[in-house]
């Protein structure tokens, strides 16, 4: 079922994308506080 | 659930609602953006009026596409004949109303006077050209359109583009000009503010009766000057559609329903009536009486046009048996009834959004507002 | 009946208008996630910069959109205006998805659409939150049902044909939507939108970064957009791989054509990297091979023939004559010869009623077709080689090239160095044009390796049009290259205008070119 696998794919594409934001983010804070 | 038959004429009635909602709802842009350049004097008024539709025209769109789809799936030789038939009405519908997305997308993102005043009348040219050429389809059916259809039932058709434009058909025409701008008019009424509120009032003021002699005119003619279509062989209503076994004459006129049904004379008591109604409230300020008003008339309009032509769609002037009619111009039972099914789920979770939008949105759309907001307005 | 050159210029006006559209739709699919992911962040941290990163990204994607919604127009109205045989002959059940994806699809994305540029300030935070990811799934599912309409195309099951209406009718509706070909070209064609989403906003997000300009809204832009990417990038090559499998499963001749195989070899076959195909020798030049490797790819395994065109056309032939005799059967049940013998013969022979319908090319009179006539119409059963085999191939190449960029981009944005590497910046950039050059080329192979027919070995592209002269055409089309051309040069003007003020475009004060000093805000 290809439409099923669709919709892991994309929340997974879309939570990899939220996290490397966040990722990013908070590194740059805690580079900020040092 | 339901047999062939009742399926085929339930179908009947919600191409006949997709119609409805389309001229309600896209009507009502189609019309406040054809008044752009006349209700609009100044830069910030004009796009007081685009903004009052600013976040409704893309889905009172989807109105239009989705009628296009439904005739697809449930008459497929009227998609077939008529988008092939009125080829050049078609492409001319379709030229105009590309500059529709892109002049509202587009019109306010460059600063500069000419720039914005060409989008203004691509607007306004887009939302008049296709209300009118709409008006003139549907004044041709009542005429009969020259088309037949070969052994293998592909549609030909025998007329011309200029054949299309005759002086009933034009009467036509004007009246669904008149009757979207009169839609549109009780909306801008209802939520531009500044000088467009009172230039709108007073248009719908005056259209009202306008809409009224037009419908007038056009039903006189076709009382006194227009013979009508009737299916002369007994209609199979679970037959499989195939238009060539039936046989078809013509009568003296389009109201043969009507002496059977003369319930049917208050849908045109109701058209003739309710633009006046519409003018009336407007004129005593009440917009949203009228706009209610309004979206009535239009209703009862496309009901009684429908009603006239029933059974038939699209009738032959050159091949009577071709006609099509909501019995042998269906898809099978099954795509009927898929499709049934999908609209009955479907339509009234978009009406739920729909409205909740409008709901967000709802505000008067102030010049001040403009001027405060000119990034984030169209 | 039908001239040649009225099939053309339809094929033509079909074809500009189609790619056309989908110049602006896997911008839609792709970008519309990206702002859905970027308002998330800003809903989960508050942070102002990812409000800000969602309007502007948001800005270009409403450039964009309009014109999406615009050719998108055309496309609706064109089975209609100029394929009318084919609307009639397949619309109980090629219009159903189209249909639906008007209910379903368009009204969602379009009246959310609307909400998400003027609701800023009329919604609360969660409830635009889910606007955007409205507008997403809304595009998606737009995607969805086309895709299916399309997939039926290339492989029509759940219908049979209806002598009675002259028409295929659905029987399973079921076995439309779950049509494994719909299934991988949804997936791949989405995933392609991904990509190409994620390549836009790094790419532009690289110039900021060459500019120096509005560095930190560059950086987080651009790690969103890598990290989106590389998922995608795999996911499009992988379901790329999937749709050559069920191609070959379905589609033999389009895999032979793809692969320029013009006989059919022992298993494996062997993969013809490159190579010069000729279709007049039937051989290909110059071809660098490596063995076994098609065998693999098509069949998933080494025991399974690839069937080459030879063999294809000889088939193909075998199949008109039983057209032929479908079509004369035909002709018998529907002028008055319906009688039980008639239709059980014609239930027998009506798979093979489209091959017959291949000679409507050369003889009206299909039943008395001659040998010459049969040879060539199977010969018409197969693509041109040449432009399936390159089309196909600069695909592919696109694809491992954005692979690679985006394996790097990600390397790169997680060791933190993303934005002193210049190189890097400058590859991102130069690869713009990438998916917009796969995605039309794998259209390209789709539609073109679906020659001659317009539905899979049901109805010839050449019987499908609508009743129009040769002038009514030349006019259109003039038409739409006139006015396409315009709106795409207002529109590429916008959106450099846009590009260049980046986020200053939306006068919050707090980027590039509204202030004076070098602190920039984030
Ligand atoms: C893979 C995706 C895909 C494909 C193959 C197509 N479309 Fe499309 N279409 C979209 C994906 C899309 C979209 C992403 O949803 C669009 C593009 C931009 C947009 O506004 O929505 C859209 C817009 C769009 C619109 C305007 C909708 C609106 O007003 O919001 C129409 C009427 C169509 N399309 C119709 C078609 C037809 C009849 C097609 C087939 C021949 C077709 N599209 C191919
Ligand atoms: C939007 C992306 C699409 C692109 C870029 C595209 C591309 C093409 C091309 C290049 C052709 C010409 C083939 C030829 O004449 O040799 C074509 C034909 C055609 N395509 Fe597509 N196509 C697209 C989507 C679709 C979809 C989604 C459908 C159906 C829903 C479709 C239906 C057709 C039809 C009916 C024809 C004309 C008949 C024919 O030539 O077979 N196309 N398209
Ligand atoms: C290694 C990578 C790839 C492989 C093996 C691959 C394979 C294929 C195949 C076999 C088809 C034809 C399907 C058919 O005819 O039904 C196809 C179509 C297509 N490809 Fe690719 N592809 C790849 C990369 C890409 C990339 C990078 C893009 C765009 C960013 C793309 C966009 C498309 C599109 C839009 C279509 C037409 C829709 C469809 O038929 O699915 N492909 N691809």
């Amino acid at each position: 079922m290809w439409y099923f696998a669709w919709i892991l794919g994309v929340l997974l594409a879309c939570s990899f994308g939220i996290i490397n934001a966040m990722w990013l983010d908070a590194e740059e804070e805690q580079r900020a506080d040092d | 659930m339901f047999d062939y038959e009742t399926l085929r004429l339930v179908w009947w009635l919600l191409v006949g609602v997709l119609l409805i909602g389309f001229a309600i709802a896209d009507g009502m842009d189609l019309g406040t953006a054809m008044m752009i350049p006349v209700l609009g004097k100044t830069d910030t008024e004009r796009r007081v009026i685009i903004n009052t539709i600013g976040p409704h025209w893309d889905g009172n769109q989807v109105w239009l596409i989705t009628a296009g789809g439904a005739i697809f799936a449930a008459w497929p030789l009227v998609y077939a004949t008529a988008f092939s038939g009125f080829y050049w009405a078609m492409l001319l519908v379709l030229f105009a109303l590309f500059f529709r997305p892109v002049g509202f997308e587009y019109r306010s993102k460059k600063d500069s006077v000419a720039w914005r005043r060409n989008w203004d009348y691509a607007l306004a040219v887009g939302s008049f050209v296709p209300s009118l050429v709409f008006g003139v389809a549907f004044g041709n059916l009542f005429l009969g359109v020259p088309f037949y259809f070969d052994e293998f039932t592909r549609p030909i058709y025998t007329g011309s583009f200029w054949a299309l434009l005759n002086p009933f058909a034009i009467v036509c025409g004007l009246a669904s000009v008149v009757m979207l701008a009169l839609q549109g008019a009780t909306w801008l009424q209802m939520r531009a503010g500044g000088e467009v509120q009172g230039r709108a009032q007073t248009m719908a003021t005056l259209l009202g009766p306008v809409l009224t002699v037009l419908l007038a005119v056009a039903g006189a003619w076709l009382y006194y000057g227009i013979p009508g279509y009737e299916i002369s062989s007994t209609v199979v209503g679970d037959a499989p559609s195939n238009p060539l076994s039936k046989t078809v004459t013509t009568t003296d006129n389009w109201f043969g329903n009507y002496t059977d049904y003369p319930i049917l004379w208050t849908l045109v008591a109701a058209s003739v009536a309710l633009p006046l109604l519409t003018s009336l409230m407007a004129k005593a300020g009440k917009s949203g009486f009228a706009f209610t008003l309004s979206s009535l008339a239009i209703a009862a309009i496309i009901l009684m046009t429908g009603f006239t032509l029933f059974p038939f769609v699209m009738p032959s002037s050159t091949d009577l048996a071709s006609a099509l009619t909501l019995w042998d111009a269906t898809s099978s039972e099954l795509t009927l009834e898929i499709m049934f099914w999908v609209a009955l789920f479907f339509v009234p979770i978009i009406l739920g959004y729909t409205l909740w939008g409008y709901y967000k949105m709802w505000r008067r759309i102030e010049p001040e507002f403009i001027e405060q907001n000119s990034v984030s307005n169209y | 009946m039908i001239s040649e050159s009225v099939v053309e210029l339809s094929r033509w006006q079909f074809a500009i208008t189609a790619m056309y559209h989908f110049l602006f739709v896997p911008l839609t699919l792709g970008l519309s996630f990206l702002l859905a992911i970027m308002e998330s962040v800003y809903v989960m941290t508050g942070k102002q910069i990812y409000r800000d990163m969602t309007k502007f990204w948001g800005k270009l994607f409403g450039i964009n959109f309009a014109l999406g919604v615009t050719t998108g127009l055309t496309m609706e109205f064109q089975f209609g205006t100029n394929w009318a045989y084919y609307s009639h002959y397949v619309g109980d059940v090629f219009g159903a998805p189209l249909a639906i994806e008007g209910l379903v699809a368009f009204f969602l994305e379009s009246t959310m659409i609307g909400l998400f540029f003027f609701g800023w300030d009329r919604l609360s935070k969660v409830q635009h939150l889910a606007v955007t990811w409205l507008v997403a799934l809304g595009s998606n599912f737009s995607a969805l049902w086309i895709l299916i309409a399309n997939g039926w195309m290339q492989n029509p099951v759940g219908a049979y044909f209806n002598f009675e209406t002259m028409r295929m009718e659905m029987d399973s509706f079921a076995e439309v939507l779950l049509n494994p070909v719909a299934q991988v070209k949804f997936v791949h064609t989405v995933s392609a939108g991904y990509v190409t989403g994620a390549i836009f906003v790094l790419a532009v997000s690289s110039y900021f970064m060459l500019r120096n300009r509005d560095i930190p809204f560059a950086r987080r832009s651009f790690a969103i957009a890598s990290a989106f990417g590389l998922a995608s990038a795999i996911s499009v090559i992988v379901l790329g791989d999937e749709s050559g499998y069920e191609v070959g499963e379905v589609q033999k001749v389009k895999l032979a054509a793809i692969e320029a195989e013009w006989d059919t070899h022992p298993a494996p076959a062997a993969f013809t990297v490159v190579g010069l195909p000729n279709e007049e020798t039937m051989t290909t030049d110059y071809a660098l091979k490596i063995p076994g490797a098609l065998g693999l790819i098509a069949t998933r395994s080494l025991d399974e023939e690839v069937t080459g065109i030879k063999d294809l056309v000889a088939h193909a032939e075998d199949r008109i004559r039983n057209g032929i005799v479908a079509y004369g059967l035909l002709e018998k049940l529907r002028n008055g010869e319906d009688t039980p013998e008639n239709r059980a013969a014609f239930s027998k022979v009506s798979v093979d009623l489209g091959y017959g319908l291949l000679l409507k090319r050369y003889t009206q009179a299909v039943v008395d077709a001659t040998e010459e006539q049969i040879k060539l119409a199977a010969r018409d059963t197969i693509p041109q080689v040449a432009p399936m085999f390159w089309t196909f191939r600069v695909m592919v190449g696109a694809g491992f090239t954005m692979l690679l960029l985006f394996v790097l981009a990600f390397y790169y944005t997680a060791k933190r160095k993303a934005y002193q590497t210049r190189w890097l910046q400058w590859f991102a950039l130069l690869s713009l044009p990438l998916p917009w050059i796969a995605s039309e080329m794998g259209w390209f192979v789709a539609e073109f390796g679906r020659q001659p027919w317009a539905i899979g070995e049901i109805l010839p592209t050449y019987v499908a049009t609508s009743h129009l002269t040769e002038t009514d055409l030349w006019m259109s089309l003039a038409g739409f290259i006139g006015l396409y051309t315009l709106f795409l040069v207002i529109e590429i003007y916008l959106m450099v205008k846009y590009i260049r003020k980046g986020p200053s475009a939306l006068q919050t004060g707090r980027y590039h070119f509204e202030q004076n000093t070098a602190t920039q805000g984030a």
